[in-house]
């Protein structure tokens, strides 16, 4: 492996960081706030130490698989920590852990807080909060791929590590295409959901940071109530699209766009998708409805925002979902865990590894019925590799394996066992809130250090989808 | 790009990042010096115009129990000396206004002493008030304790914001000591890259030149003494390669 090359690509990406950070940095000197010094410094050593390895380092046109490994693991870790920078040199609830925290939930857009005055902290800072969610969703990696033209050939063995491995057998298409059209959905859908909020009356700043959050399906909010403050259908409306439209793989969203569009329907995981939230949203609403809401209008309203929030990973919430019925928390529970599908920015164990399940049992059960028949599992009509059957099989149970043991470890911080497995699982799923004391209008302050720490732990192991981290970590067996 | 060049580079950022954070605990370390004389200025200037206006106010009150008693002369010089101190320290609270709220909580003082110094402004001993506990009771003594209460409130309010501003200080304590400790963690990282860098680039390099011309005075294999970059050991690799064609030239002719 030649670590020069990985240094001279995180290089970049510690450009990428240092651009929105410069971007703050204009914001904080517009605003007059107090965190143009915090934003300016942070933006100053990311360029330094982006531009360093630019220097030295002579361009490569290829990469191999464990260099490509290395640049997104390494590219993820030393982004959280740029984005700590400016937090602890601001300040305020800011601890070194407070900052870890808040910024391993930006990139890894989580979307959980410690932050119980999210209005008292600097337009500068908050812009800063909102860009790690847009930087994270679209995997800074990505991002420099589709601005870097150099890397060629390189480009796609960055995209296996950076999206679940399954999207890229969900939809072919060549490397450098494909980040191009991940870049040109990606933006245009924040564009398209900014406008959209801006004709509902909101400021331009807090239409921007919230669809940075939204398509990034990260769940930063500019308020301390989140959507529940703009107290606006039309806003929720808006934002509810979007997140459903966020879920979807972002190839598949591409030929919608560009007028393919029966592909999208004709995809069975996105069919699971929607199947799924359709009865999410029936079974929250018929919970909620006269148990916490009299009117079947409200009790729609709130239930299709959160369990779309939820089923995204995206984490917004314009209702306390705590105090919903058990069953409504059980079926936010089953998305948490769940989430939307591969290559698309949401978290978890997603969709597709769902309908593989599904298929696998349906298997077994064909199985028992006639022992010596032969069955295959079929999506569309294609048989699907007995490999990638096993792959999702292994994964679901090593995240539900992972959860279980984070449960248990912060059960042992003396945290009630609601708000552990909770907040464990919407931080593996880098959904943000969970439910107890760290529901959706609530924030993760309160939790011991520790704790906190186990949670960046477990949002970057679902970020990177546990596997690549794995490997990663094992990388000096590889052959 | 030249070795000058990037060595220079390396050298430049980092003074550039130790300079940036000089400038940053400057910045920071400056801002709470002003924060420490806005200490003094607005706060501490009114918590004790305030005391001195309590103090004042139950002199008064003492004075006019003397005059009550019929002490005319040592109650009038009681009040009037109490008076004047708290119409001095009116005026250091009225022109330190520095507080939202705190021109409201003055302007209340103002109309509570008002109507305190009314009564006792009037003629007590040798009149029918002499003596005369109820009216003390009914009338004197609850607009002193309502004067006093606003001007408590006056200080309750500077004390907060004292309070307030002493917590930010320590805020900003911690910010001016943080742009160092990030200046020397990443001082210390970057100063591991660029060994690395000055290792891989400019150390290995010249080690595999040697190794190459050592081979080639050995064996007479010329492939060893090249460099693949384009910087000063090239240029070196190539001026060796010269002098090695020069010497085979040299001794093809004799």
């Amino acid at each position: 492996m030649r670590p020069e090359i990985v240094m001279r690509y995180l290089g970049f990406i510690l450009l990428i960081n240092a651009l929105f950070l410069l971007i703050s940095t204009a914001i904080s000197w517009g605003q007059g706030d107090g965190s143009f010094a915090p934003l300016l410094f942070s933006a100053a050593v990311s360029f330094l130490f982006g531009v360093f390895p630019l220097i030295f380092v002579p361009p490569a046109l290829e990469i191999t698989n464990k260099e490509g490994l290395f640049i997104v693991v390494l590219g993820w870790l030393i982004s959280c920590l740029v984005g700590v920078m400016p937090y602890v040199l601001w300040g305020g609830p800011f601890t070194f852990t407070n900052a870890w925290f808040e910024s391993v939930s930006g990139f890894t857009t989580t979307g959980s807080s410690i932050l119980s005055d999210i209005e008292g902290i600097p337009p500068g800072l908050l812009f800063w909060r909102a860009s790690t969610h847009w930087l994270g969703g679209i995997g800074i990696i990505v991002f420099v791929l589709a601005v870097m033209p150099s890397m060629g050939p390189a480009a796609m063995v960055l995209y296996r590590s950076e999206i679940s491995s399954l999207a890229t057998d969900n939809f072919r298409y060549r490397t450098q295409k494909t980040l191009m059209i991940i870049l040109y959905v990606y933006v245009g859908l924040t564009v398209l959901e900014t406008l959209a909020l801006l004709t509902q009356g909101l400021s331009l700043f807090d239409a921007v940071a919230h669809s940075f959050a939204t398509i990034a399906t990260g769940g930063f909010s500019t308020k301390n109530t989140s959507i529940a403050h703009f107290a606006s259908p039309g806003v929720e409306s808006i934002l509810m699209v979007f997140m459903l439209v966020s879920g979807i793989h972002f190839g598949l969203l591409y030929l919608f766009a560009t007028g393919s569009f029966r592909k999208i329907f004709e995809s069975a995981m996105v069919r699971y998708y929607l199947g799924a939230v359709v009865l999410g949203v029936f079974a929250v609403c018929i919970s909620v409805y006269t148990a916490n809401y009299d009117s079947l209008t409200d009790a729609l309203r709130y239930s299709a925002f959160q369990v779309l929030s939820v089923g995204t990973s995206t984490g917004f919430a314009n209702a306390d979902s705590s105090v919903w019925p058990p069953l409504s928390q059980l079926v936010l529970l089953f998305f948490t865990l769940q989430c939307a599908c591969a290559g698309s920015t949401s978290g978890g164990i997603k969709v597709d590894r769902i309908v593989l399940f599904g298929k696998t049992l349906e298997k077994q059960i064909f199985k028992l019925r006639h022992p010596k028949g032969v069955f295959a599992i079929k999506i569309k009509g294609a048989t699907v590799d007995e490999e990638i059957v096993e792959a999702a099989m292994v994964y679901i149970l090593l995240y539900l394996g992972i959860l279980l043991a984070s449960t248990m470890i912060i059960t042992a911080f003396h945290v009630d066992l609601l708000s552990a497995f909770s907040g464990a699982a919407a931080a593996m799923g880098n959904v943000g809130p969970g439910f107890g004391s760290v529901g959706s209008m609530a924030n993760y302050a309160h939790l011991p250090s520790a704790v906190k720490w186990i949670l960046t732990a477990d949002m970057l192991l679902g970020r990177l989808e546990i596997f690549a981290l794995i490997l990663f970590v094992t990388i000096r067996r590889w052959k | 790009m030249k070795l000058r060049f990037k060595i220079l580079s390396g050298f430049l950022i980092l003074s550039i990042m130790l300079f940036a954070a000089g400038i940053l605990s400057i910045y920071e370390l400056t801002k709470i010096g002003h924060s420490v004389q806005a200490l003094l200025d607005e706060n501490y200037k009114s918590i004790n115009a305030a005391k001195t206006m309590i103090e004042a106010l139950e002199r008064e009150d003492s004075g006019v129990l003397l005059l009550l008693s019929g002490e005319w002369n040592r109650g009038r010089s009681t009040i009037e000396d109490a008076d004047k101190d708290f119409q001095n320290a009116f005026q250091v609270a009225k022109n330190n206004i520095t507080i939202a709220g705190e021109a409201e909580h003055v302007e209340t003082i103002a109309r509570f002493y008002d109507r305190y110094k009314t009564l006792w402004n009037q003629p007590v001993a040798g009149t029918a008030k002499q003596g005369d506990l109820n009216w003390y009771f009914k009338q004197v003594h609850p607009a002193f304790l309502e004067a006093k209460t606003e001007v408590n409130r006056l200080m309750t309010l500077n004390d907060q914001t004292m309070y307030n501003t002493a917590s930010a200080l320590k805020n900003r304590a911690s910010r001016a000591i943080m742009p160092g400790i990030i200046a020397i963690v990443s001082a210390l990282i970057f100063t591991a890259i660029f060994n690395f860098f000055i290792n891989l680039y400019f150390i290995s390099p010249i080690k595999k030149l040697a190794d190459g011309i050592r081979s080639y005075i050995k064996t007479g294999d010329r492939s060893g003494i090249r460099a693949d970059s384009r910087d000063e050991i090239g240029e070196l690799a190539a001026a060796i390669q010269e002098l090695s064609t020069y010497r085979r030239e040299l001794g093809q002719s004799r």
